[in-house]
C-alpha cells in the first residue's frame, strides 16, 4: 500500500514537472532562439518482493531540450553566406542606382560636351557657343566629382562599418565566453545541461554568425570555442580575443580588422570572410575600389585627350590654347613600418596605358620592384627612375625623388585615386576655347598641277618656329623648296611634309611652279578645325593602349556594375533560401509548436488525474483493510 | 516535419514582405513606366540604353550641324546666284562696248561707268555677312571683309583658304561654303591653257583673236611673245630662261600661226617691232578682269592701234567673263551636291532615329500590359498570402480546450 502511494506520488511528482515544463514552453513560444524542452521520464528503479520486481513509479530524470548541433552549426554557416551576400548585394545596389540614370549619366553628359564642341564647331566665333561649351564640360567634372564623392563617401562608410563590425563582434565574443563560464559551473553543480543558458549561448553565436563567419567547436565541459578567419581563436572556453580595427599601413583611414590577445595584434583582414563584416571587406575590395579607379581612370583619359588637342589649337584672340582640364595627380604613400626615407613621387604619363589598379614598389636586394595591388604581378619598368629619366610603367611616370630606402620599404602608389577629386577647368573665358588651328595652308594663286591641300595637322604645339609663314616652291613634281632656303627637298607621295611641328598632306601631284603656304593664322576666327577634332578624340579610342573609347570605357563600367550588382542580388536571394530553410529546419527540431504543447498538457493532466486517482484507490484499500479489521 | 508556432507565423510574414517588395518594384517601374530603372536590372540592356541614348543625342546635334550647313550653303548659293546675274549684265555691256565703229569714247566711258558699278557690286556680294556678322567667303578668317581696296582699286583677298567642315553624321563632314579665293580670285585666265593680248606699243593695227588649243599634249607651259621682224615675218620667242625662239613664219593676215599645239590668229596689219602675248593662263581674280576692260573702255579709242587693242581686249573678256561664270557654276555645282548629300544624310538619319527610338523603346519601356497582369497575379498572391495567414493562425487546439 505504502508502494502504491509512493509510485502514484512520484507519478504526481513526474506530471507535475512535466506540466511545468510544458507551461515553460508555452510561455517562451515567441522567444526568438528558445529551444523547446522535454522531460525524460524513467522508471524508478523496482522493489524486489520475494522473488519479484515490482515497479515503483517513475521519474523525471533530466529536462532535455530539443537541439541539433550539426543543423545548428549549417543554420550559422548559411546565415554568414546570406549576411554577407545581404551586405554587398544592399551596398552594391547604392553604387548601381547612382550610375543607373541614364538621362542624367556620365554618358549623356559626355555626349552633351561633344555636342557642345560641335556646336563650337558650327560657329567657332560665338561667344555663347563657347560659353556653352564651358558650361557643359564644367557639368561633366561636376558630374564626375559628384560620383566620386558617393563613392568616398561609401568608403568612408565602409571604414566606419568595419570599426562599428569589430567592436560588436568583440562584445558577442565576450558574452559568449562569460556565458561558457556560467555554462561549465551549471553543469559541474547539477550534472544536467542549464537548457536556458545553453539557448542564450547559442542565440549569442547565431547572432555572431550573422556579423562574421566563425567555425564553433564544442568542448567536453559544454562549452564551446569559437575560431574567426583561418582559425584565430575569438573564444576559447572563458577568454575572449577582442576584435579591433586597424588602419591600413599605407593609409590610417582605411579600416582592417586584427585579432588582439595576449600574443599582440595580428591583421586577419585577407582571411575574413562571411557575415556583414565580410559584405563589407569584400564590397570594399570588389566593388568600390575598382567602381573609384575606373571613374579616376575616365577622368583621367578625358582631361588628356582634351588637354592635348586643346593645346594644339589656337584661341579667339590669336593665342595658342593652353590647358583645358587640370587633373589630380597619383596618390603616393609609403608604409607606416618602412626604414628608409625614400621619397617617391609618381606622375600621369600616357592615359591609355593606365590600367585601373594602384601598384605597390617595393625595395628589396638594392631593387626596386613594382608589382599590381589587385593582381600581385611584377610589373616591369623601363628607366632609371631619376627626374631626366623615370621609371615608367602602366602610364605611370615614377621617380626616386630623394633619400635612401631600407630593405623591404613599400611605398603604394594609386595613380588615380585623386584624380577626379582634382578635375578643374583651366581656362574660364569663352574667347580662350582654342576653336581654330594656330596655322592655315594654302595653294599658290596660279598652281597648274592637280595637287591640293589634303589637310594640315599640328603635331607639335610647342615648336617656336610652328606659326611662322612658309611657302614652298614645287621645281618638280616630287621636288621643292621651302622659302628662304635653297635646298632641294623631295615630296614622297602619300607621305606629309613635315616642319616646324606641322604635317601638310598633299593631294594629287604638283607641277613644277606650284606653290603652297603655310602661314599664321592669327585672323582665323572662323576656323573649327581644332574644335571638331576635339569632338571627334573623345570619341576615339584612347583607354587600354587605344582600344577602348571614353564612351565605352564608361559604358564598361556601368556594364560591370550592373553585372556585380546583379549578381550579388541573385547570390543574395539564393543564399537567403539556403538560410531560410536551414533555419527551418532547425525551428522544425527545436522550435515550439502550440498545438503539441495543448496535446502534451492533456495528456501530462490526465496522467495526473490518474495519479491522483491511483492516490485515492491507495487510500480505499488501505481503508477496506482497516474496516476489515475494526470489530 | 515539425512547424513551429513561431517559425509559421514569421516564415508567412517574411513570405508576404517579399510579395510586397516585388509589387513594390512593380509599382514604381509603372510609376516610371521603364523596365530597366538600374544597371543591376539588365545590365547588358541598360550598356545598350545608355548607348542608344548617346546615338539620338548625338543625332540631335548632327541635325543641328546640318541645320546650319544648309542654311550657310543656301546663303552662299544665293550670293552665286547674284554674282551670276550680275556678270551676264557685264557680259551684255562688254558685247555692245564691241562695236568699237559705232560707239563714240562717251559710250565706251559710260559702258565703263556701269562696269565699274558691276565691279562695286561683285565686291559686295564677294563681302556678303552671314546672319552672325561672319563673312560668307572669308575662309577662316570671317572676322573681317575679305575683299578690301578703295573703290575704283581692283580689291585684294585677305581672308585665307580656309574651309569649314562642319559634322553631319557620325562619319561625314561636309564644308559649309567656299573660300574667297576659290570663287572670286583663282579662275584660269584665257582658255584655262593660254591667253592672248595685244602689247602696248603697238604701232600696226594687228589684233589677235582669243585662239584655241590644237593638240593640249604638245603645250609647253610658258609665256610667248610673238615678235614681228617685220611686217610679214613673225617670231615666237619663249620667255624663258633663257628665251628661246621657239618658232618663226612668213605672216598672212587671218591665216591662224600654230606652235606648241596652240593656234592664234592676227588679223590686220601689225608693223615690224610689234608684238602680241600668248601667255601661259593664271589665275585671275573676276575683278581684275573687269578692271581690265574698264581700263581699256577709258582709252580714247579711233587709231588704229587702239582699235585693234580694244577688240583683242572685249574678245579676251567676254571669255573671261565666260569663264568666270562656267567657274561661278562649278562652285554652285559643287554647293547643290552638297546641299543633296545633306539632303540624304538627313534621310539616313532619319531613319537611324526612328531605329534607336524603337530599340530603345524595346529595350527601356514597360510592357503596360505584362506588367498590369504581373501585378494583379501578384496581389492575389499577396492577398492569399494574408487570408491564409489569418486564418490557420487563428487555428489552435487551445480553442478546444474548455
Amino acid at each position: 500500500m505504502a508502494d502504491l502511494l509512493n509510485t502514484s506520488i512520484s507519478g504526481l511528482l513526474a506530471f507535475q514537472r512535466a506540466l511545468d515544463t510544458t507551461g515553460h514552453n508555452i510561455a517562451n513560444a515567441q522567444t526568438v532562439g528558445y529551444s523547446r524542452q522535454l522531460p525524460q521520464f524513467t522508471t524508478r528503479l523496482p522493489q524486489q518482493i520475494g522473488s519479484t520486481w515490482v515497479g515503483s513509479g517513475v521519474d523525471v530524470s533530466s529536462v532535455r531540450r530539443a537541439y541539433d548541433n550539426f543543423l545548428a552549426g549549417q543554420s550559422r554557416a548559411s546565415s554568414a553566406a546570406a549576411n554577407q551576400a545581404g551586405m554587398f548585394a544592399t551596398q552594391a545596389a547604392r553604387i548601381s542606382n547612382m550610375f543607373g540614370d541614364s538621362e542624367a549619366g556620365i554618358t549623356a553628359s559626355l555626349q552633351s560636351l561633344v555636342n557642345a564642341l560641335q556646336s563650337v564647331a558650327d560657329t567657332p566665333a560665338s561667344i555663347p557657343a563657347r560659353q556653352g561649351l564651358l558650361s557643359q564640360s564644367q557639368a561633366v567634372l561636376e558630374q564626375l566629382q559628384a560620383r566620386d564623392a558617393s563613392l568616398r563617401s561609401l568608403d568612408a562608410q565602409m571604414n566606419a562599418g568595419v570599426a562599428s563590425e569589430a567592436d560588436s563582434i568583440s562584445a558577442l565574443a565576450q558574452g559568449i565566453a562569460q556565458l561558457n563560464g556560467q555554462i561549465a559551473a551549471a553543469q559541474a553543480r547539477s550534472g544536467q545541461p542549464p537548457n536556458d543558458l545553453l539557448d542564450q549561448r547559442d542565440r549569442l553565436l547565431d547572432e555572431l554568425a550573422t556579423h562574421v563567419g566563425v567555425d564553433v567547436v564544442t568542448q567536453g565541459d559544454a562549452t564551446v570555442n569559437v575560431f574567426i578567419g583561418s582559425g584565430q581563436p575569438l573564444v576559447l572556453g572563458q577568454r575572449a580575443s577582442r576584435l579591433v580595427a586597424i588602419g591600413d599601413g599605407f593609409d590610417p583611414a582605411r579600416q582592417r580588422v586584427a585579432v588582439a590577445s595576449a600574443m599582440g595584434t595580428m591583421d586577419i583582414t585577407a582571411s575574413l570572410s562571411g557575415g556583414t563584416l565580410g559584405g563589407m571587406l569584400e564590397f570594399r575590395q570588389q566593388m568600390l575600389d575598382p567602381a573609384r579607379n575606373a571613374l579616376g581612370r575616365i577622368s583621367v583619359a578625358l582631361a588628356e585627350v582634351m588637354n592635348e588637342q586643346h593645346q594644339a589649337g589656337m584661341d579667339l584672340r590669336g593665342t595658342l590654347g593652353g590647358e583645358f582640364l587640370a587633373i589630380g595627380t597619383p596618390d603616393v604613400r609609403a608604409h607606416e613600418n618602412n626604414g628608409g626615407d625614400a621619397r617617391i613621387v609618381a606622375s600621369l604619363g600616357t592615359s591609355s596605358a593606365l590600367t585601373g589598379s594602384d601598384y605597390v614598389l617595393s625595395h628589396a636586394g638594392g631593387a626596386w620592384t613594382l608589382r599590381r595591388q589587385d593582381t600581385g604581378a611584377v610589373v616591369p619598368m623601363t628607366g632609371s627612375g631619376t627626374v631626366a629619366d623615370p621609371w615608367q610603367a602602366d602610364g605611370l611616370n615614377i621617380v626616386h625623388d630623394a633619400g635612401v630606402p631600407a630593405d623591404g620599404d613599400r611605398v603604394l602608389i594609386r595613380p588615380v585615386s585623386d584624380a577626379v577629386a582634382g578635375l578643374a577647368l583651366r581656362i574660364n573665358d569663352p574667347a580662350q576655347v582654342a576653336a581654330a588651328a594656330p596655322v592655315i595652308a594654302g595653294a599658290g594663286a596660279s598652281n597648274q598641277g592637280t595637287a591640293s591641300v589634303g589637310g594640315l595637322r599640328v603635331t607639335d604645339a610647342h615648336d617656336p618656329a610652328l606659326r611662322n609663314a612658309v611657302t614652298l616652291t614645287f621645281i618638280g613634281s616630287t621636288q621643292y623648296q621651302r622659302s628662304g632656303d635653297p635646298s632641294v627637298h623631295t615630296l614622297v607621295p602619300g607621305q606629309p611634309i613635315e616642319l616646324n611641328g606641322w604635317q601638310l598632306g598633299l593631294q594629287g601631284t604638283p607641277t613644277a611652279g606650284d606653290s603652297f603656304s603655310v602661314s599664321d593664322n592669327a585672323n582665323g576666327v572662323g576656323d573649327n578645325r581644332n574644335a571638331l577634332a576635339m569632338a571627334e578624340i573623345l570619341g576615339r579610342p584612347v583607354l587600354d593602349g587605344g582600344s577602348t573609347s571614353l564612351q565605352s570605357a564608361v559604358g564598361q563600367m556601368v556594364g560591370r556594375i550592373g553585372v556585380q550588382t546583379r549578381q550579388a542580388q541573385v547570390t543574395h536571394e539564393a543564399q537567403q533560401l539556403v538560410a531560410r530553410e536551414n533555419a527551418n529546419a532547425l525551428d522544425s527540431v527545436a522550435g515550439v509548436n502550440l498545438d503539441e504543447e495543448a496535446a502534451n498538457m492533456m495528456r501530462y493532466q490526465q496522467a495526473y488525474m490518474a495519479m491522483a486517482q491511483l492516490v485515492r484507490v491507495a487510500d480505499t484499500l488501505f481503508q477496506s483493510v482497516l474496516d476489515a479489521t475494526r470489530r | 516535419m515539425r512547424i513551429s508556432t513561431l517559425g509559421f507565423t514569421a516564415g508567412s510574414v517574411d513570405a508576404m514582405q517579399r510579395q510586397q517588395a516585388s509589387l513594390a518594384r512593380l509599382q514604381n517601374q509603372l510609376a516610371l513606366s521603364k523596365r530597366v530603372l538600374s544597371p543591376a536590372d539588365d545590365p547588358i540592356a541598360m550598356v545598350h540604353i545608355l548607348e542608344l541614348e548617346r546615338t539620338q543625342s548625338a543625332s540631335r546635334q548632327f541635325a543641328t550641324n546640318a541645320t546650319l550647313a544648309r542654311n550657310r550653303l543656301s546663303l552662299e548659293e544665293q550670293a552665286l546666284v547674284d554674282t551670276t546675274s550680275v556678270l551676264g549684265r557685264a557680259r551684255d555691256l562688254v558685247l555692245q562696248a564691241g562695236n568699237v565703229g559705232t560707239l563714240s569714247d562717251a559710250d565706251r566711258r559710260s559702258i565703263a561707268t556701269e562696269l565699274d558699278s558691276i565691279l562695286g557690286s561683285i565686291r559686295d556680294i564677294a563681302n556678303r555677312q552671314d546672319g552672325a556678322g561672319e563673312y560668307l567667303f572669308a575662309g577662316f578668317a570671317t572676322g573681317n571683309p575679305p575683299f578690301i581696296g578703295a573703290p575704283g582699286t581692283t580689291p585684294t583677298y585677305v581672308g585665307d583658304q580656309g574651309e569649314r567642315l562642319l559634322q553631319v553624321s557620325a562619319s561625314q563632314r561636309i564644308a559649309d561654303g567656299h573660300h574667297g579665293f576659290a570663287v572670286f580670285m583663282n579662275i584660269p585666265s584665257g582658255n584655262g591653257v593660254f591667253s592672248t593680248s595685244v602689247s602696248a606699243g603697238n604701232t600696226g593695227s594687228g589684233s589677235i583673236d582669243i585662239g584655241a588649243v590644237v593638240n593640249r599634249a604638245s603645250w609647253v607651259r610658258d609665256d610667248y611673245t610673238l615678235n614681228f621682224t617685220a611686217a610679214d615675218s613673225w617670231e615666237i620667242i619663249s620667255a624663258g630662261p633663257p628665251p628661246q625662239s621657239v618658232s618663226t613664219g612668213v605672216y598672212v593676215a587671218g591665216e591662224p600661226i600654230e606652235f606648241n599645239g596652240v593656234r592664234v590668229t592676227v588679223s590686220g596689219q601689225p608693223q615690224a617691232g610689234d608684238s602680241f602675248q600668248v601667255s601661259r593662263s593664271v589665275g585671275e581674280s573676276v575683278f581684275q578682269t573687269l578692271e581690265d576692260i574698264i581700263g581699256e573702255l577709258r582709252v580714247p579709242a579711233g587709231s588704229a592701234p587702239a582699235n585693234a587693242r580694244l577688240a583683242s581686249g572685249l574678245q579676251g573678256t567676254l571669255q573671261q567673263i565666260d569663264q568666270a561664270s562656267e567657274h561661278l557654276l562649278g562652285i554652285r555645282a559643287q554647293v547643290g551636291v552638297r546641299l543633296a548629300s545633306l539632303d540624304a544624310i538627313e534621310t539616313t538619319r532619319e531613319a537611324l532615329a526612328v531605329d534607336v527610338a524603337s530599340s530603345l523603346s524595346e529595350l527601356r519601356d514597360l510592357d503596360y500590359a505584362q506588367a498590369v497582369a504581373q501585378m494583379n497575379q501578384q496581389l492575389v498572391g499577396l492577398q492569399a498570402a494574408q487570408l491564409s495567414y489569418t486564418r490557420i493562425a487563428q487555428l489552435s487546439l487551445f480553442n478546444y480546450l474548455r
